[in-house]
């Protein structure tokens, strides 16, 4: 089931897997910025290198691309907002919306500008645990005053640990529904109504027992450090990055 | 004579909205006992089992566990008596199997070293160290609860107490979760089991102690008391109402 749901965790031995998250954090992000002013054919060489991590990481494109069907409905969204929204030269009017060639050029770059952040973020998913994410956060927050970085830490891991919980529960509910001729009800606000409290009902005892359990285990704020292991292509992967990132300016 | 392990006297809980969940219980739990504590629903079965571990306060009454009380020493008790709690979905707490059996021992400010030898050790003791980086919620409901047994033992609990620890079990969860109960019993800890349903585990057990109404009604061996649970509205084994006495529920 994990195979078919994007961004989520597939374990392997790859450069991108053995890499420290901590660089795997700070790459995404500099990416992320540099792609926000760069240019088509810079976006193109990107999208290149990411089909060579994509077969480094292991990950097969097009099974990806399918699972990612939704996320282009999103994309879809962003590239027609820009293609009614921006003047330019019309190319056609149709009652009182006109459409100009700037506004699909621009759509146009900046859904695929979204699309190969979103790419990006897949592939650090995909290759970075669960539990390195939430170390790695516990890092980079160690050094802000006032935040319980390890607080913080346990309550992302909770988060994504409780996600699969929450989801089997809420199918537990609607099934039960249905058994009981819920379909039959067409108002989708009632629908969502039924569903929810029983929901966030079932959600609050289960957090409960989960503050009881980890009570039990002697749950502190004071715990040991998470450990990083660095696979030592760190220094070459960071000087490919800063030059990707020139390049994602400059062109 | 065995080392008295835990020793409870007069101890009294009333739950806020007046009901009242253990009425006088005095009882001495000894090193190496196997003990199941019975009951029908609501008896006080699990109020009782939250006092050991310090998750209750007590309006009156006292615990001792190896001498020591648990309101004034609790990271000890939690550290000496450990807890599997009913529903192992909701008290799992890390995102892969290595990260949840680590989690108390973290709390506990172990070295990396250590965390990483004892987790492991527990994991190939439990046969789970080649699920180790999987996600908890991707495992079946014998695994998960041995997974739930995993992160109490790295504690290196003397007592060890289970919560229903058979409910929405398949028959090979159950007999993985019986044998794995009985190998801690003989390696030496000891076990006490809250359970409606003894049939599973009335052959293995020393001592039966009967709750109702947040009392102990009785307290004995399972040949003394077989007779009488269901007079407390617990059901007989099958093999001791054909006459058989008991028997092992394992075939």
């Amino acid at each position: 089931m994990a195979q078919l749901i994007p961004f989520t965790y597939r374990p392997g031995n790859s450069l991108l897997h053995r890499l420290d998250v901590r660089l795997k954090f700070f790459t995404i992000c500099l990416i992320s910025m540099s792609l926000l002013s760069a240019h088509l054919p810079a976006c193109g060489g990107y999208a290149l290198v990411l089909v060579f991590f994509f077969k480094t990481a292991g990950l097969n494109v097009w099974e990806t691309l399918n699972s990612m069907k939704y996320f282009m409905l999103l994309l879809f969204f962003v590239f027609m907002a820009r293609v009614l929204t921006v003047p330019g030269d019309i190319l056609f009017v149709f009652h009182d919306i006109s459409i100009s060639e700037q506004g699909i050029m621009e759509g146009g770059l900046v859904a695929f500008k979204f699309f190969l952040v979103m790419v990006t973020g897949l592939i650090f998913s995909t290759t970075t645990k669960p539990s390195s994410v939430k170390s790695a956060v516990q890092w980079f927050l160690k050094p802000v005053p006032f935040v319980p970085e390890k607080r913080v830490a346990v309550m992302i891991s909770l988060s994504l640990g409780f996600m699969p919980v929450i989801l089997k529960q809420a199918r537990e509910i609607s099934n039960a529904q249905k058994a009981r001729c819920a379909d039959l009800q067409k108002n989708p606000i009632k629908r969502i109504l039924r569903l929810v409290f029983p929901l966030l009902k079932k959600t609050f005892l289960s957090a409960d027992s989960l503050v009881l359990a980890m009570e039990s285990r002697c749950y502190t704020d004071d715990r040991t450090d998470p450990e990083f292991t660095p696979s030592g292509n760190e220094r070459c992967f960071f000087a490919g990055t800063v030059v990707l990132c020139l390049s994602l300016v400059c062109f | 004579m065995p080392e008295k392990i835990i020793d409870i006297n007069d101890l009294c809980h009333t739950f806020s909205d007046g009901y009242i969940g253990l009425k006088a219980i005095c009882v001495s739990i000894y090193k190496g006992e196997f003990i199941i504590l019975a009951g029908k629903n609501g008896s006080g079965k699990t109020t009782f089992l939250r006092h050991l571990n310090g998750l209750l306060q007590s309006d009156s009454g006292q615990i001792r566990v190896k001498g020591h009380s648990v309101s004034n020493h609790l990271i000890q008790t939690r550290k000496t008596i450990g807890m599997v709690f009913q529903d192992a979905d909701t008290q799992i707490v890390g995102d892969t199997v290595f990260d949840e059996v680590a989690f108390g021992l973290e709390n506990l400010k172990f070295s990396r070293a250590d965390i990483t030898a004892k987790v492991t050790q527990a994991l190939k003791g439990l046969s789970l160290f080649h699920l180790q980086d999987r996600t908890p919620s991707s495992l079946s409901g014998g695994e998960k609860r041995r997974l739930a047994i995993a992160g109490i033992l790295v504690m290196d609990p003397e007592v060890i107490v289970f919560d229903e620890p058979f409910s929405n079990l398949d028959y090979p969860g159950t007999i993985q979760v019986l044998t794995t109960i009985i190998a801690l019993n003989q390696s030496g800890h000891t076990i006490i089991i809250a359970t409606h349903d003894i049939e599973t585990v009335i052959c293995e057990a020393t001592r039966v102690i009967i709750m109702e109404n947040g009392q102990i009604k009785e307290d004995g061996t399972p040949a003394d008391l077989v007779k009488h649970l269901e007079s407390y509205g617990v059901k007989e084994p099958c093999s001791s109402k054909f006459g058989l006495g008991i028997q092992p529920w394992r075939s």
